[in-house]
């Protein structure tokens, strides 16, 4: 078996998501764990360092030759919008969505418990609207042929 | 779909992670989410507790980097490490992959 990415783990999920921990090491060499993604969105928060991690990443993941790389912007203030498009402007990466601070984010990850429908309304229809991009550019390249809602 | 989650330490990696797999399994997708850390932190945000996060096995890490020899078919690796989670989504553990693709 070659990594769990590259193997045929589409007969088994539509849909599967890694939570890659920090470091670029699994986008360093290639048959990495990651460089069978067919979308790969690279998570910044309104931090320099945050910023200059991400650019390091859209290079190699780029350099892997992922067909999609998309910019998240994550832990925005108000006026933070602007920020995040110019970053994502620089390096030439689409941005997919931006996800605003939360307070219920906060108590979530403190309680280490789930964030619930019923909190962090804007939260989850940000994350909403990162997954109807992701659908909406899905068919730009690659075939996918998981994506439809299990029967 | 494939679809990697990464970034800085800090930026909200497992946050985004739990929530756009709720988002797939809430309109009936078979959810695969795969927590790379060394830290189960995905499966408190997939609703589990301390006792369960800890019962998810580890993923070998010959599964993970690709080294293995091809023992286990895809179903045969979820059925083994999978753990189900409040949320409708499948969870797999894997180990620290500092070494990806190494030897």
């Amino acid at each position: 078996m070659r990594s769990i990415l590259a193997a045929a783990i589409e007969e088994e999920a539509d849909v599967t998501l890694v939570d890659m921990e920090a470091g670029l090491e699994h986008l360093s060499r290639s048959g990495g764990t990651l460089a069978y993604a067919d979308v790969l969105l690279v998570v910044m928060e309104p931090s320099r360092k945050s910023i200059l991690t991400a650019g390091r990443t859209i290079v190699l993941a780029e350099e892997l030759g992922i067909p999609r790389v998309y910019g998240v912007g994550n832990k925005a203030q108000p006026g933070d919008d602007e920020f995040f498009r110019e970053v994502c402007a620089e390096y030439n990466v689409p941005l997919a969505g931006i996800v605003p601070a939360n307070e219920d984010v906060v108590d979530a990850d403190r309680a280490g418990v789930l964030l619930g429908e019923g909190r962090g309304g804007a939260v989850h229809e940000a994350v909403d609207r990162i997954v109807a991009y992701v659908d909406e550019h899905l068919g730009e390249t690659a075939v996918v042929g998981a994506s439809a809602p299990a029967g | 779909m494939k679809l990697g989650v990464v970034g800085k330490g800090g930026v909200g990696k497992t946050t985004i992670s739990a929530l756009l797999a709720q988002v797939y399994a809430a309109r009936g997708q078979r959810v695969l989410a795969i927590d790379t850390d060394s830290n189960p932190n995905l499966a408190f945000s997939l609703g589990l507790d301390a006792a369960q996060a800890d019962e998810v096995p580890l993923l070998p890490r010959s599964l993970v980097v690709g080294t293995g020899n091809g023992a286990l078919s895809p179903s045969q690796l979820i059925e083994q490490y999978g753990a189900p989670t409040p949320s409708q989504v499948t969870l797999l553990h894997a180990m620290r992959i500092t070494q990806a693709g190494a030897g």
